[in-house]
């Protein structure tokens, strides 16, 4: 099944048949906010049932989105978390990518300021590419992008979306090698995002963050991960009971092409590795278990069907 | 920034001095200095790299006594003072406490201070100068521009005194004419250091 990225907005009122009707329909819910008296589900549905969910939605005054970027983890880079960047810009483009369906984690740089003086640490490195994406959020200035930006992304393994204050072409112009995405006029600024040409900026954002994850995606379908994230994520709910009492928001954020796992390494590494999918098949045969740099959290990196020669 | 009388952002890089002008505006708006500000001109070349904000103040308020919010009353043995405002209470008691001791300074409800001595003149204890608020103004100023230039230029000089200020920032040291610089920039308002 051809599984699609959606937000669902409705009521609470009988919201749980809405959930029921997509995980028997065969898809997943990746993450459930109840806020007052509205939920929104972020979920992973099959393309051909979405007018049949929109149909039993709408007598409950709920609403069906697609949301491209449901399912994928972001990593929303800023150059240090002192108030020159923060709240504006690094939170409104974070919370902009969250409200369209991405998990976003916020990277801020120990001493990723300055021109000549810029830095990136081998920890901030590997929780980067952690991630599938990276957005870099830079300044105003030409000559400090062309300067720094060599730096920062030295050792950088994901798809780059850049953010600076120079339009653009600029952008295109001084980046070598290019990277995957770019957004210009949108560098440091200090007052809130809340007028329509700043709004429209931050949806050129998300915009260009689903073009290049769409390419991901057309990459990964020619050699699929021998399991959905998704359904590996529903496994490890039913067989996993400790996962309920991970008090964070996603206790297990899907990635396009693996988890993140929020229980301590050490001990459930093999616990997980040892869990059933379908027919004798394990976690460990078709993934591989890692920690991660963040905390100490589990990695699992899904193996792709050419490697495991396995699909379930 | 229509209430300051002169403001402008040289730059080198066009779209760059833009984006700094707005948030020149936004912080010193957010930290309630706009209409302290009567000239401002900020200097960056991202290039050197360098930063230079200079700036001329209005008419600040003076020195604040305690004539200012208490009224004085000599007698014999004691000195009463009663207290119009609290704001200035604080730095009032430490100087007392410095100047007559900890024993002789007495506080008998919020708005009276009682003080034990001898003999004094009404006037010397009424222009006891108690709090400078040019000297926070111009901290807050200064800070301001710390948050207005760009984040990694750690090596700083900073001057305020005589209704003007300046604020200097760089990534590398700093030239060795900079003064000679920040003369030139006070010339552009048509002022001089």
């Amino acid at each position: 099944v051809n599984l699609v990225p959606v937000t669902y907005k409705g009521g609470v009122y009988r919201h749980d048949e809405i959930m029921d009707l997509i995980e028997d329909l065969g898809g997943y819910i990746i993450q459930k906010h109840v806020l007052a008296q509205e939920v929104v589900l972020q979920a992973l549905v099959p393309k051909e049932d979405i007018d049949l969910i929109a149909t039993i939605a709408k007598p409950l005054t709920g609403e069906i989105i697609p949301s491209p970027l449901v399912g994928t983890e972001i990593a929303v880079v800023t150059m240090s978390l002192e108030i020159h960047h923060l709240p504006h810009a690094s939170c409104d483009v974070a919370e902009y990518i969250r409200r369209n369906g991405a998990k976003t984690n916020m990277v801020g740089l120990a001493r990723g300021f300055g021109k000549r003086i810029a830095q990136l640490n081998d920890e901030e490195r590997d929780v980067i590419n952690e991630h599938d994406l990276a957005v870099f959020l830079l300044g105003d200035f030409e000559t400090c992008i062309q300067q720094k930006f060599p730096v920062l992304r030295r050792g950088i393994t994901v798809p780059i979306v850049i953010c600076g204050g120079p339009d653009k072409e600029t952008l295109q112009r001084i980046i070598d090698p290019p990277v995957e995405g770019y957004v210009g006029g949108i560098g440091r600024f200090m007052h809130r995002t809340k007028e329509s040409e700043e709004l429209e900026k931050l949806d050129e954002v998300v915009t260009e963050i689903t073009r290049v994850l769409d390419g991901q995606r057309e990459e990964i379908a020619k050699d699929p991960p021998s399991v959905s994230p998704a359904r590996l994520m529903d496994v490890i709910n039913e067989q996993v009971d400790e996962i309920h009492e991970v008090l964070s928001p996603t206790p297990i954020t899907v990635q396009m092409t693996g988890l993140r796992v929020k229980l301590p390494y050490d001990t459930y590494a093999r616990i997980l590795k040892n869990l059933a999918i379908e027919g004798g098949v394990t976690v460990g045969e078709i993934a591989d278990i890692v920690p991660s740099r963040m905390r100490d959290y589990i990695l699992i990196r899904i193996k792709p069907f050419s490697e495991t020669n396995i699909m379930v | 920034m229509d209430a300051v009388e002169y403001f402008e952002v040289e730059c080198p890089e066009k779209a760059g001095g833009e984006y700094y002008q707005r948030i020149a505006d936004v912080v010193l708006l957010d930290h309630n200095l706009i209409r302290v500000i009567r000239k401002l001109h900020i200097f960056i070349d991202p290039r050197i790299p360098l930063f230079i904000a200079t700036g001329v103040t209005r008419k600040l308020p003076g020195i604040v006594h305690i004539r200012d919010f208490a009224d004085v009353s000599v007698q014999e043995q004691k000195v009463i003072l009663s207290i119009g405002d609290e704001a200035y209470l604080a730095p009032l008691l430490k100087i007392l406490w410095e100047k007559y001791g900890k024993e002789r300074v007495e506080q008998p409800d919020r708005f009276t201070i009682v003080i034990r001595i001898e003999g004094a003149e009404l006037k010397e204890i009424e222009d006891v100068p108690v709090y400078d608020p040019t000297e926070s103004l111009y901290k807050d100023l200064i800070y301001a521009l710390q948050v207005i230039q760009p984040e990694g230029f750690k090596v700083r000089r900073q001057y305020y005194g005589k209704e003007k200020f300046y604020l200097v920032a760089s990534e590398n040291t700093l030239p060795e004419n900079i003064e000679e610089i920040v003369r030139e920039k006070f010339a552009l308002m048509g002022e001089s250091l």
